[in-house]
């Protein structure tokens, strides 16, 4: 068992005296998927963007990938960590100037310099595997929420990463079309890929986390494996959270 | 990180610092050459040129600062008039673009089409060579009398120079006003008029007391960079020999030499007309937004 | 009442049309004498240009015309969709070698520029030199680095704040005093660089509001793929910003068009400038009303062109409905 992330301490503040991160610590192997639960305004979404550095830290120290994100990192040392890890965001963000091919091998051929048709053949493969392999060559305005967030994760999926954030990938979904994005990353995590999930998806947290972490306020409440933490959560504050959320 | 970004910034200081001094060095050395120098005490000489028109008096004896000042005016008087009638002959094409008769709002569409896409510098020359010395010699009219001498209007003796100027500038921001004041007109909820008029009030009064006072504050900004440029377009009153600032400093130079300084001159002189137009239009907006907030 | 008066203003408005538009029709047949525009074709189009020359700026228009019509009708063939853009850009040093000449062409000085082709040069060089200067200028407006975002600032208010003809008549008479003594450019390429660094400013303000629409989180989504800053600008966030501020930016250009009508003050004598000189001519004296409604319509005619141009540049880009 390697690790994949290691952090120990994290504080992250943006207005004084109000910490979004309160000193958060935790460790994430390879080939696991820890599902991120709490209230909204309880630092998961911060504490998920510390790890590609979208988010800079106070002070603490993190560990990606063998490669450290401090509170002093250089922003060399941040774009080596993006290639390898990829990145799901709540508002799917694609490019909506190019088409959905060219979204997904926007970053395979400038960023990984690989030839434009291998590429290509890459991101239809990806799009096969996600159940949209038609939609190739639409554009983002012409597809539903569920197929915009489909090719998102083909696209971070494009450049192999090692370890896969999922930022409340279907916050922004209408409910008949958050079953399709579910099922592509529970694939997912059926290929044995590391994956860091902030959701509010119960169901999905049951079946397919290994571990799930509850934060509220800045820090970790508690972090047990699914089955103890639907069944008998050991805190209060998660009691309370899951009564509300069932 | 930080440090790098120091650096940068520093190294660019240096090359604008460089750029700036090789362009005062080049301009030293040619002034040098001509034997010029920089100075303002030109200013205080006698101009010796005489000006067709003045708001005060003016002899070519007086000093080219008080030229230069008799200009200033010349250019605030076109400006102002002009800002005046644009903004009616804006607001009421806008109005009429928005309104319900098809043939007054093609014909409003016709006017901004057709004026926007002809050079103000070609319409000026129209009015001033077609429209207004095209006139009688002998003054024709009752109130207004007309020729090509100048225009009478109850007492006020306006040269044609002076008219065509103010009518170019007119038509010309007239028709972007007026896109402005569409714009505005449409921004405000259809559900409005249907107000107004479900209480029984007649469509000119609804627009002016309803819809208008609510497109105010979309209006506004768009209707300042406007008035700048009204201001600015005003010095092509040069093209047919109306003494505004522009031309009275084109002529200066040309006499005296005096590039820089009188480029100088014109630079700030422009930074206070603007000052003014944009000081009075944010008092105008904070008053008019003043208003619609205390009355809700 | 409301419809009674509807109905009156109606009928009034329609009289007074059909009165202006019967005088204006009879003028144009049976009072004005064309004679001043139809004898002086050639000046209007190419200024006094060699007459054995002439076929240089006039081969430049006429490719510059096809050009637009290509682009207007929206080829299906592939490959000339792609050699567009290309030609496009290539037009500027094509007309300034065509006109120059060197290069195999006999050389012909700026003084005998003139006419439409002196005022599509004109509006076609300082755009092309004014584009990339405005849009360095506001990514400069909107860096993270003070020096840089101060110094954009200041350039792009002090330009605004004065008026062309004064930045013209600057260009002519200063720009001279600022170089070094032995180098001179002509006049045609002063006014150039003094429109450019004018239309500059201009450009700046409305490719910063497009910037301003492009939401933060893409430049985000382009850092997580391992995009770099410049690629990142390059890639995703000037394509969008460019194409949200196409409108404006088209805007600006009719207006560069049109005032590059200043010329004729500083003494070029582009479409505006030869016009002059003609009315001045005894032959044609008093033929102001022909000479501006025949400048009038050319002009009205090139502005619309352009602004027909980037509609359908703007339809092009829309990857929505030009995919349909």
């Amino acid at each position: 068992m390697t690790v994949a992330i290691l952090a120990s301490d994290l504080v992250k503040s943006y207005t004084p005296g109000l910490r979004a991160l309160d000193g958060v610590s935790l460790q994430v192997t390879s080939g696991e998927v820890l599902v991120v639960m709490g209230p909204s305004g309880s630092g998961k979404s911060t504490l998920i963007r510390t790890f590609n550095g979208l988010e800079t830290l106070d002070s603490g120290e993190l560990d990606v990938l063998g490669v450290r994100l401090d509170a002093a990192h250089e922003e060399r040392q941040v774009r080596a960590i993006r290639r390898r890890v990829g990145m799901v965001f709540q508002q799917f963000n694609l490019f909506p100037h190019l088409s959905i091919l060219e979204n997904i091998t926007l970053a395979p051929i400038k960023v990984q310099k690989r030839s434009k048709p291998d590429a290509a053949a890459r991101a239809i493969a990806l799009l096969d595997q996600m159940g949209i392999g038609e939609q190739a060559h639409k554009f983002p305005a012409q597809l539903s929420g569920g197929q915009q967030q489909r090719v998102a994760i083909a696209r971070a999926l494009a450049l192999d990463p090692e370890v896969m954030l999922f930022d409340e990938p279907t916050s922004a979904l209408d409910p008949e079309r958050v079953k399709e994005v579910l099922d592509a990353m529970r694939q997912l995590a059926k290929r044995g890929m590391t994956m860091v999930v902030v959701t509010h998806e119960l169901g999905f947290a049951r079946e397919v986390a290994d571990r799930v972490m509850f934060m509220d306020q800045g820090q970790v409440v508690e972090t047990s494996d699914p089955q103890t933490f639907f069944t008998s959560a050991r805190e209060e504050r998660s009691r309370r959270f899951l009564s509300q959320m069932m | 990180m930080r440090r790098r970004n120091l650096f940068i910034q520093l190294g660019i200081s240096i090359a604008l610092l460089a750029l700036l001094g090789l362009l005062i060095n080049n301009l030293a050395v040619n002034l040098i050459r001509t034997g010029l120098g920089l100075g303002f005490g030109w200013l205080a000489r006698p101009a010796g040129f005489a000006l067709a028109e003045s708001a005060l008096p003016f002899t070519p004896s007086d000093s080219y600062l008080w030229a230069l000042t008799i200009g200033w005016l010349n250019s605030l008087k076109v400006i102002v008039a002009g800002l005046v009638l644009a903004t009616v002959l804006g607001v009421a094409a806008g109005a009429a673009r928005s309104s319900g008769n098809r043939l007054l709002s093609s014909l409003a569409g016709g006017y901004v089409a057709l004026i926007r896409q002809v050079p103000l510098l070609l319409q000026l020359l129209f009015w001033y060579f077609v429209a207004f010395l095209g006139l009688p010699a002998a003054p024709m009219g009752g109130l207004i009398k007309l020729s090509n001498q100048g225009i009478q209007l109850l007492g006020l003796n306006l040269s044609v120079e002076f008219c065509a100027v103010l009518v170019g500038l007119t038509v010309f921001t007239g028709a972007s006003i007026a896109e402005i004041v569409r714009g505005g007109i449409n921004a405000v909820p259809r559900g409005q008029w249907e107000a107004f008029r479900s209480l029984g009030l007649a469509e000119g009064l609804g627009l002016r007391r309803i819809v208008l006072p609510q497109a105010l504050p979309a209006i506004l900004p768009a209707l300042t960079s406007q008035y700048l440029n009204l201001a600015k377009n005003s010095t092509l009153a040069i093209a047919v020999g109306y003494a505004d600032l522009y031309a009275v400093s084109d002529t200066t130079i040309t006499q005296t030499g005096r590039a820089i300084e009188g480029f100088l001159l014109l630079l700030l002189s422009f930074l206070l007309l603007n000052l003014l137009i944009s000081g009075g239009m944010a008092a105008f907006n904070s008053a008019v937004l003043g208003r619609l907030n205390r009355s809700r | 009442m409301n419809r009674w008066l509807d109905r009156s203003i109606t009928l009034l408005i329609l009289a007074l049309i059909g009165w202006a538009g019967w005088s204006l029709l009879h003028w144009l047949l049976v009072g004005a004498d064309w004679s001043v525009v139809t004898t002086n074709l050639p000046l209007y189009a190419v200024g006094s240009f060699p007459a054995d020359q002439r076929w240089r700026p006039l081969l430049w228009m006429a490719v510059l015309i096809t050009l637009t019509l290509l682009t207007l009708v929206g080829p299906k063939r592939g490959w000339v969709r792609r050699w567009l853009p290309l030609a496009w850009i290539a037009m500027a040093p094509l007309g300034l070698w065509l006109l120059a000449g060197g290069l195999g062409l006999l050389p012909v000085g700026t003084r005998s520029w003139g006419g439409l082709t002196l005022t599509l040069l004109l509006t076609g060089g300082s755009g092309a030199l004014a584009l990339p200067l405005g849009i360095l200028l506001a990514l400069g407006r909107r860096s993270d680095l003070p020096v840089l975002r101060w110094s954009s600032a200041g350039y792009i208010e002090l330009m605004r704040a004065v008026p062309l003809i004064a930045v013209l008549f600057f260009g002519q008479l200063l720009i001279p005093l600022f170089l070094p003594p032995g180098l001179e450019i002509n006049r045609v390429l002063r006014a150039v660089v003094a429109f450019a660094l004018f239309a500059a400013a201009y450009i700046a303000e409305d490719v910063r509001g497009g910037l301003q629409a492009i939401p933060p989180t893409q430049r985000e989504a382009a850092a997580v793929l391992g995009l770099s800053p410049v690629q990142t600008l390059q890639l995703v966030v000037l394509p969008q910003a460019l194409r949200i501020a196409l409108p404006s930016l088209t805007n600006q250009a009719v207006g560069l068009l049109q005032n590059t009508s200043l010329m004729a003050i500083l003494g070029l004598v582009e479409l505006l400038g030869i016009s002059r000189s003609l009315l001045a001519n005894p032959a044609f004296i008093g033929r102001y009303l022909e000479v501006y409604l025949w400048l009038a319509a050319v002009y009205w005619l090139a502005c619309t062109a352009m602004a027909l141009l980037a509609r359908h540049l703007e339809f092009q880009l829309d990857p929505v409905r030009s995919s349909r």
